[in-house]
């Protein structure tokens, strides 16, 4: 592991089951303490990524490597670094929460890891349910129980599959806190989710996927700024016939403009022929990563 | 925090193994104390009482050191073998994968638990068995040779935990996996010469259990405690070593191309 070597690199990564591609030459990285968001509908080919990542899935093509470790040549070293929270809750019919962490630390080398067990079982609210049989828990208690196991090594690269399906608000906000808090500490980051506000608000950059192709990638703001527009509704003091390319709808006084994303409010009153003076009220509305997450796989169907 | 990947994930992977089987007490060691009794009343008490048998053997003490041997291959088949198909329905298995376990480790952590309990099985069966041998013949069966003992109980044990494994892991769901017990691994168990020597089959019988590697476990315990046997020592050592090693070659195989996935 050097300085420079990225978190996690993927490179030309193809995944085949039978004549069916899951995932098409597949190319991006993250950056050493980054938090990176990938996004796809049902299907896109998250999971299947992120099973080559952890050797579930032996790749048809392509390279992936972690930290510079060739995660097929050197798996031990690579899955070492690495820490999974997969997208399905996992059971674990025998055995007690406190026990599977215990387990799980073994599996990851580390044969005495209170204290780090302990912290995660604190930090994660399962204290009182330490003892409780895994089978006992609720569905957004196994899945803590999940990110505490991914956790028990602390890794260099966390893979967040879904983590906050099924969970609730309250936890999905002390979850995200806690991912900052990690990514603060210099642990990088790779996650999927549906809640695209959540990406918008957490990742530092997105890579849109769409039928196992790559469709987008970049960081989350300029994403939005490319594909969406900004909203502007005016109303104005009296009702008076508007001349602009930008305007969308007119109700009397209300107005709707669509503006590019880069453009100012001045340039399109400028454009409009409106002075201040004319206007009585308005309101901007800004584009987010959803409308540009449906945008750029609105384009990639066309 | 002491950090060793060589060791540790090996050692916890086994006591989870351990811990596992300790939880179902009941199913580890009662029923097979159970198993044993029914076999020694009905057999080697019964039926055994007009079977004929070399000077100074008697169906009885025939018949122990197999049951003896029948219980830890059964049971470290099935140790190892539920072990892996319960990951699989829980999606454990897939934490194996994921984690930096190697695939020796796996494979001799899970063997090594199945061979732990195969162990304790031998030595429920050996206690009933001692006990019947007392109550119908008045003293113990002598064992003839501790180490002979253990080296077939743990060649034995290791393969068929070995062999639990890779059907398990080549299973797509649980009644796959208990076809292979019920139609593979009982016949062998039972044509590998628990209760009769192969001695009393026609000729082309015999040479067809001579196939079966069973019987060179069998006959290896039957020796190692009576000091008679079927098949000479020196091929039963021979057999079973490569037994072994086969096994472990496809497990190594099945753990490489086999499934770790959900069922
Ligand atoms: N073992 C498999 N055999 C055949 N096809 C598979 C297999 N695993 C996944 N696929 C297919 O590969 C594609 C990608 O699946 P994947 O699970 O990676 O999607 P995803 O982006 O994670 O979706 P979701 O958001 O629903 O979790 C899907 O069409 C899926 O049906
Ligand atoms: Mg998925």
């Amino acid at each position: 592991m050097t300085q420079l070597d990225k978190a996690l690199e993927v490179k030309g990564l193809t995944k085949k089951y039978g004549d069916f591609y899951a995932v098409n030459n597949m190319s991006f990285h993250v950056e050493p303490g980054e938090i990176f968001g990938l996004l796809g509908p049902n299907g896109a080919g998250k999971t299947t990524i992120i099973s080559n990542i952890v050797t579930l899935e032996t790749p048809t093509e392509g390279d992936v490597l972690v930290f510079g470790h060739n995660v097929q040549e050197e798996p031990r070293k690579a899955k070492s670094l690495t820490g999974i929270v997969p997208q399905e809750i996992v059971n674990h019919g025998f055995f007690n929460l406190e026990e599977v962490l215990i387990f799980h630390s073994g599996y990851y080398g580390l044969s005495n890891n209170r204290d780090r067990i302990d912290f995660l079982i604190d930090r994660l609210g399962l204290k009182e349910h330490r003892h409780k049989k895994v089978k006992q828990l609720s569905g957004g208690m196994k899945r803590r129980l999940l990110i505490a196991k991914a956790l028990v090594h602390s890794p260099k690269l966390l893979l967040l599959d879904e983590p906050t399906a099924g969970v609730d608000i309250e936890l999905r906000e002390s979850l995200w806190k806690f991912v900052q808090e990690l990514r603060s500490d210099g642990v990088s980051v790779l996650l999927t989710t549906h809640y695209l506000e959540e990406a918008e608000e957490l990742c530092d950059r997105v890579g849109i996927i769409h039928h196992g192709e790559l469709r987008k990638i970049g960081p989350t703001n300029s994403l939005v700024k490319e594909f969406t527009q900004r909203n502007v509704s005016l109303k104005l003091k009296t009702a008076a016939k508007v001349e602009s390319q930008f305007l969308i709808e007119q109700l009397q006084e209300n107005l709707r403009f669509r503006i590019p994303s880069e453009m100012g409010l001045g340039e399109l009153l400028h454009s409009a022929h409106l002075s201040l003076d004319d206007i009585d009220d308005m309101q901007i509305v800004e584009g987010n990563l959803e409308e540009a997450f449906l945008r750029v796989l609105g384009e990639s169907k066309a | 925090m002491n950090k060793n990947l060589k060791w540790t994930p090996f050692m916890m992977l086994y006591w989870r193994e351990v811990r596992r089987f300790s939880r179902v007490a009941v199913q580890t060691l009662l029923a097979p104390a159970v198993n044993t009794t029914l076999y020694l009343l009905i057999f080697g008490v019964s039926i055994g009482r007009a079977i004929k048998m070399e000077e100074g053997i008697t169906y009885l003490g025939f018949l122990i050191p197999g049951l003896i041997m029948m219980g830890c291959l059964n049971n470290a088949f099935s140790n190892a073998s539920s072990s892996v198909a319960g990951s699989k329905s829980a999606g454990e298995l897939e934490d194996y994968k994921s984690s930096p376990l190697s695939s020796q480790q796996i494979i001799w952590a899970l063997s090594a638990g199945g061979v732990s309990r195969g162990l304790l099985v031998s030595v429920v069966t050996m206690v009933v068995g001692e006990l019947f041998y007392l109550n119908q013949h008045g003293e113990f069966l002598p064992i003839n040779n501790v180490f002979l003992l253990f080296y077939f109980l743990l060649v034995g044990g290791f393969a068929f935990g070995m062999m639990g494994l890779s059907a398990a892991i080549w299973a797509r769901s649980f009644d796959h996996l208990s076809a292979v017990g019920n139609f593979v691994l009982l016949p062998l168990i039972y044509l590998g010469g628990v209760f009769y020597s192969i001695d009393n089959l026609p000729g082309f019988w015999q040479k067809v259990s001579l196939a079966n590697p069973l019987l060179y476990l069998i006959n290896g315990v039957r020796y190692a405690i009576l000091g008679v046997s079927d098949v000479s020592l020196g091929v039963s050592v021979l057999v079973t070593l490569i037994m072994l090693l086969v096994f472990l070659s496809i497990s190594v195989w099945s753990l490489a191309r086999g499934s770790f996935h959900r069922w």
